[in-house]
């Protein structure tokens, strides 16, 4: 069985040797005073249409066309060579007229939203992994809801068998609205455990006002906080991995527009050139 | 939504094996056959009464001379017992044997699974609801009505080829597969043109649970069979002269240890790995005197050693493996000490056959090759696989070997693993899943974990499908190659199958009919149910479309009993 790393090794020496290939011919082209413009657009372009394949190949999920796994293999590759191909195209610098400004703001977006895919779905797998339980992301509202309603049993609770109100106080003012929608989301995706931290020293301060029974309900509590944010860690991580998708596939639909459209006006005035 | 559609809700006999079964065929087949005329009928509830059964659940064959029967390797699930003609078991291998590398599947063609994927409809579980309604089966789905018939043009030529063993009128056979839930062990030809009766799992369990007669009977069969064909199956006996083999198969016993039905006690085991340590029965422990060698014949055995106040699980034996050949061959060669440096538990339920140690030093030993025995008393290999290969404990973390075993994921044949350090959650395997499936995923993306490894809620079509044991139409069966498929006509909805799997790996989904409406009882008005669980996409033309479709390589079927793939792919 191949290991990732050979694989990883494998794909970076067929890269390499397809970026020196692209790389000759752009020199031997320059050399005989040929306009390689239009040969680099036109593999550039045929490099963009099987990245967009890509897409479509996910949609006909049941057809034996190769596996996924293979395709994506393709598809990041490709999209380096095809940098290589756009910044050799573009003479490694920004173009003067509007539209190829802006041609050229959403080329570069969508191959950097692209790596930024690739590192996330490389890294936020393991720190999902490393905390706990994997749970489905459309089971997290549910699973949040039950432990809200948990922690307001045992604050009700804490009520009738303690004669008490700090736990049930501390559940209006503090807990309710964090149990209320996921919170911290941004904290949790940059590793931040701060107000995590912050509410687990509130819930301990209240020990000092409470009989025996009080703080093994307190423990309870504390534990379903845990298990609280332990899930909203689950929600960022996951909605950040499903979102960027959101925003690099729409991408690709204007930017295979506004390709078309670059490739006509590059026809229609191009009269005369070489 | 309207409901528009009311059906009779499905009973355990409205698919009989045989539709043209007459009163006259079961009253011929009780006069004929003794081992089904000597049954008390008066033990039957009226339900469920005998002649019900064999009109249901058994049906008449024909073979011509030369036909095949059946083939070593394909797993069955009937008992056949002989009314007229010859036919001849075939002792060893042959060219009629099941090969493992065939796909007995029909998959759709590219442009068939092209439109299926065009037409999935938008609500799941669509069902033609005429398929239900007609009492027949002509849709080529009921249960062992598919494949064309194999012959031999010279039988005489086989039977000089191949050591044989004839069997005539009253004799049975198929009995071995049909109770162990295990391939056949040999193949059987028809000799002459004969006339079998065949009965299913169904109704032969049914029989054998109300009369003792023929439970014995069946049973002592089954032990007498399996003994000498596993002995002969094993690579450690092949080669031994037949009076040899004879004199050892009169001296081994055949044991069976564990549960024949052992999800309920296994459901019952809280996640605890001492717990489920603990239950398991002890076939051999640790330090005890070997006074025979191993052969597991059916299902798994736990390999332990004792460490300081506890047990260290180091690997599995399984189906052909032995155990405890190394410490015989030490004594043998070396005079070592007879004593087992390993202890064995069976896991859920296990058959195996023991050798008494003397004649395997007397017979079997000195017939090996001495490279194909084990190295020197220092080397640390615990079994030998069926192939004659010396295995060493196997080489994964301590933690990893206990949840494999205490889940009994190695029970799984194409268990689906994912790695939950690659998995994004993107769902691209749900959705290829239920693509494949009437709009519904066969399988829920989640499931027990350690570490990075999840074993996800899919039908990991079993080495031993408990599944299986109470369907009462044989629904749910296995394909001849092993696979372990619904036949959603036959399927009566009664979830018998659903809670017997012990990984809840087995669905009930209520269904609808092609306009998207539910499918109703006409009586209760109650919808109707059908069973539902992984079908390895038996029909697809590329295999698994959940693996298939997985773009971060996270997701793979894997069968536990290759090690080494198992042990590659938690290593990549």
């Amino acid at each position: 069985m191949t290991t990732f790393g050979q694989r990883r090794l494998r794909n970076w020496a067929i890269t390499g040797m397809m970026a020196g290939l692209i790389v000759a011919i752009e020199l031997l082209y320059d050399m005989s005073l040929r306009d390689a413009a239009f040969l680099n657009g036109w593999i550039l372009f045929a490099g963009m249409v099987l990245l967009a394949i890509f897409n479509l190949r996910k949609k006909l999920n049941i057809l034996p066309l190769v596996r996924m796994s293979t395709w994506l293999q393709l598809h990041i590759y490709t999209g380096l060579v095809c940098l290589l191909l756009f910044l050799l195209h573009t003479d490694f610098s920004l173009p003067n007229g509007p539209f190829e400004i802006i041609l050229w703001i959403l080329y570069m977006t969508m191959t950097i939203s692209g790596l930024v895919g690739v590192a996330l779905s490389r890294f936020l797998p393991h720190r999902i992994s490393a905390r706990g339980e994997r749970v489905i992301f459309e089971r997290i509202p549910v699973l949040r809801a039950q432990i809200a309603r948990d922690i307001e049993d045992l604050a009700m609770t804490s009520v009738k068998e303690t004669r008490a109100s700090t736990i049930a106080d501390f559940y209006v003012q503090e807990l309710a609205p964090y149990l209320r929608r996921p919170k911290h989301l941004i904290g949790h995706l940059i590793g931040g455990t701060r107000p995590e931290r912050r509410l687990h020293v509130a819930i301990r301060e209240l020990e000092r006002y409470l009989d025996e029974r009080g703080r093994q309900i307190l423990v309870e509590i504390d534990h379903l906080v845990s298990a609280k944010a332990d899930l909203d860690y689950q929600y960022a991580m996951q909605l950040t991995l499903k979102s960027w998708l959101f925003f690099h596939l729409p991408l690709n639909y204007g930017l295979m527009l506004f390709t078309l459209v670059h490739i006509v006006l590059v026809y229609a005035f191009a009269t005369g050139a070489p | 939504m309207s409901i528009s559609v009311a059906i009779p809700r499905p009973q355990r006999w409205d698919r009989p094996l045989a539709p043209d079964m007459t009163e006259g065929d079961v009253l011929r087949v009780l006069f004929t056959l003794r081992v089904l005329g000597a049954i008390d009928q008066g033990q039957f509830p009226s339900t469920l009464s005998l002649q019900d059964i064999i009109r249901n659940d058994a049906r008449i064959r024909r073979y011509r001379r030369g036909e095949v029967i059946i083939r070593r390797g394909d797993y069955g699930n009937a008992l056949f017992v002989i009314i007229s003609g010859v036919v001849r078991e075939l002792l060893e291998q042959s060219d009629f044997d099941a090969s493992s590398d065939a796909d007995v599947h029909e998959r759709r063609g590219f442009f068939e699974t092209a439109r299926q994927w065009w037409r999935q409809a938008d609500t799941p579980e669509r069902r033609d609801v005429s398929v239900y309604q007609d009492g027949h089966d002509d849709h080529g789905l009921a249960l062992g009505r598919r494949g064309e018939r194999e012959s031999i043009q010279s039988i005489e030529a086989l039977i000089t080829r191949v050591p044989t063993r004839m069997l005539t009128e009253q004799d049975m056979f198929g009995e071995v597969a049909a109770l162990s839930r295990a391939p056949h062990l040999s193949t059987v030809i028809a000799e002459t043109d004969v006339e079998v009766l065949e009965l299913r799992w169904q109704g032969l369990r049914d029989i054998r649970r109300r009369d003792k007669g023929f439970r014995d009977k069946i049973d002592a069969q089954y032990r007498a069979s399996s003994l000498k064909a596993h002995l002969r199956e094993s690579p450690l006996f092949q080669g031994l002269h037949e009076t040899a083999l004879e004199h050892i198969a009169r001296h081994t016993l055949f044991e069976t240890h564990g549960e024949f039905e052992w999800s309920g006690d296994f459901k019952n085991l809280a996640d605890d790995s001492i717990d489920v340590l603990y239950s398991e029965p002890v076939i051999a422990e640790h330090g005890d005197y070997l006074d025979g060698l191993l052969l597991i014949r059916y299902g798994f055995g736990r390999i332990s050693e004792r460490l300081d106040h506890g047990h260290r699980t180091v690997g599995y034996v399984t189906h052909n493996e032995v155990f405890g050949l190394r410490e015989i061959v030490d004594h043998w060669r070396d005079d070592h000490d007879l004593r087992l440096r390993h202890g064995l538990r069976a896991v859920g339920f296990v058959d195996l056959l023991r050798v008494p140690t003397a004649l395997v030093e007397d017979y079997v030993l000195p017939n090996i090759p001495p490279h194909k025995l084990p190295g020197p008393p220092s080397s640390t290999s615990i079994r030998m696989s069926a192939d004659f290969k010396w295995e060493a404990e196997l080489p994964l973390e301590q933690a990893t070997i206990n949840f494999l075993m205490n889940n009994r994921t190695i029970n799984g044949t194409a268990a689906m693993f994912i790695d939950t350090d690659r998995c994004t959650a993107c769902d691209d395997c749900v959705r290829a899943c239920a693509s494949a499936h009437n709009n519904n995923p066969r399988f829920v993306r989640h499931g027990p974990e350690h570490d990075n490894l999840m074993v996800a809620n899919a039908c990991m079509h079993c080495v031993d499908p408990v599944c299986l044991i109470g369907c009462p139409t044989g629904a749910i069966h296995r394909t001849k190659d092993g696979l372990v498929i619904i036949d959603d006509i036959t399927c009566i909805g009664c979830a018998t199958c659903a809670d017997s799997c012990p990984y809840d790996n087995i669905r009930m989904v209520e269904i609808r009919d092609d306009k998207g409406d539910f499918i109703v009882d006409q009586e209760t008005q109650a919808p109707i149910v059908k069973a539902t669980k992984c079908d390895l996409c038996l029909e697809q033309p590329g295999g698994p479309a959940c693996q298939r479709a997985c773009p971060h390589d996270a997701l793979t079927r894997i069968d536990l009993r290759d090690r080494e793939r198992l042990v590659d792919w938690l290593g990549r």
